[in-house]
């Protein structure tokens, strides 16, 4: 009997000791995962390429009409460049001293536009920004192992000139900022 | 008799050991959930992304009381705690130097950050005034 006893009090103990180890195995558990989740930062990325694309959009028409600049008589005006167009539309690339690398424009875009006869060659088009970043578009995102690449976004809409002519115009816009979105 | 009391003790003391346990898992998601680092990056992304929406001439009003309460705290003045220069946001929350949280955007313009009083007392909103460069 009092054998008997003394294992029974034996295998409490044990209990409680396992007990313990399975509450601080969960414990451990929980706050690695709570860490990794907060540390890992929100990747705002998707929405800043889409504001961008839009502020891109509402530079070249308003409510269904190109804006008068980018013609010069029926032709295509050549002025309107990347550049121009960037300083035109208040978009501003010189934004990334501090973090990343430093001086490396996070930005690009390009604009295409193109008659509903040919959808495939472009009449004309102009880009600005970071041109290294475009290439990270062409690569199908559907793993992890990407999320360090660009985040792009592809708008298309149509629009007229003031002759009634019909264009359709895509938007690339291209946001690179891995660094503060990605873990 | 003694010993039934004995077990009983034991169960109780385990129960209020796993009660604590739990006690101290759920404090510890909630202050990880509301805590400066997190409030820093999301106040900052958001603001960017304000910012980059905005047009001169827009006045845009910003809830941001989680930051003040925090910002109390730490001892910071809540109209401290949002600086935006060269285009970029930065928000701190805390008294560490080396604290804060910096997000950049691209929309040219001026936005002027100040937090909103009511009656001499900080109300948790801060306003956003944009100008044009």
């Amino acid at each position: 009997m009092k054998s008997k006893a003394m294992n029974k009090k034996g295998t409490e103990k044990i209990l409680t000791i396992y007990w313990f180890i399975v509450l601080t195995i969960i414990a451990g558990g929980v706050f690695a995962m709570v860490y990794v989740f907060y540390s890992t930062p929100y990747d705002a990325r998707g929405i800043e390429s889409e504001i961008f694309a839009e502020r891109i959009a509402d530079c070249i028409s308003r409510q269904g009409i190109i804006d008068q600049s980018f013609f010069s008589g029926k032709d295509f005006n050549k002025a309107v460049t990347g550049n121009a167009f960037t300083k035109k539309c208040n978009i501003n690339f010189n934004v990334e001293e501090g973090y990343g690398d430093i001086n490396q424009i996070q930005y690009f875009y390009r604009v295409e536009f193109y008659t509903p006869k040919n959808t495939v060659t472009p009449v004309y088009s102009f880009y600005d920004g970071n041109t290294n970043w475009e290439s990270d578009c062409a690569i199908k995102k559907d793993s992890k192992d990407y999320n360090r690449l660009a985040y792009c976004t592809e708008e298309r809409f149509y629009a007229l000139n003031k002759g009634g002519e019909q264009y359709l115009i895509k938007i690339l816009s291209v946001v690179g900022k891995s660094i503060k979105n990605v873990k | 008799m003694k010993k039934r009391g004995t077990i009983l003790v034991e169960n109780i003391v385990f129960i209020i050991l796993n009660l604590l346990f739990l006690v101290v898992l759920v404090l510890f998601l909630i202050k990880q959930g509301s805590g400066a680092v997190v409030l820093e990056q999301t106040y900052s992304k958001q603001i960017a992304m304000l910012a980059d929406l905005a047009k001169p001439g827009m006045i845009i009003k910003m809830d941001m009381s989680k930051g003040k309460k925090l910002a109390d705290d730490n001892g910071i003045d809540f109209n401290d705690i949002v600086r935006i220069s060269d285009n970029t946001v930065r928000v701190k929350l805390s008294s560490n130097v080396k604290a804060g949280y910096t997000y950049s955007f691209f929309n040219d313009v001026i936005v002027s950050p100040s937090a909103i009083k009511d009656k001499g007392e900080y109300t948790g909103m801060y306003m956003f005034t944009i100008s044009a460069k």
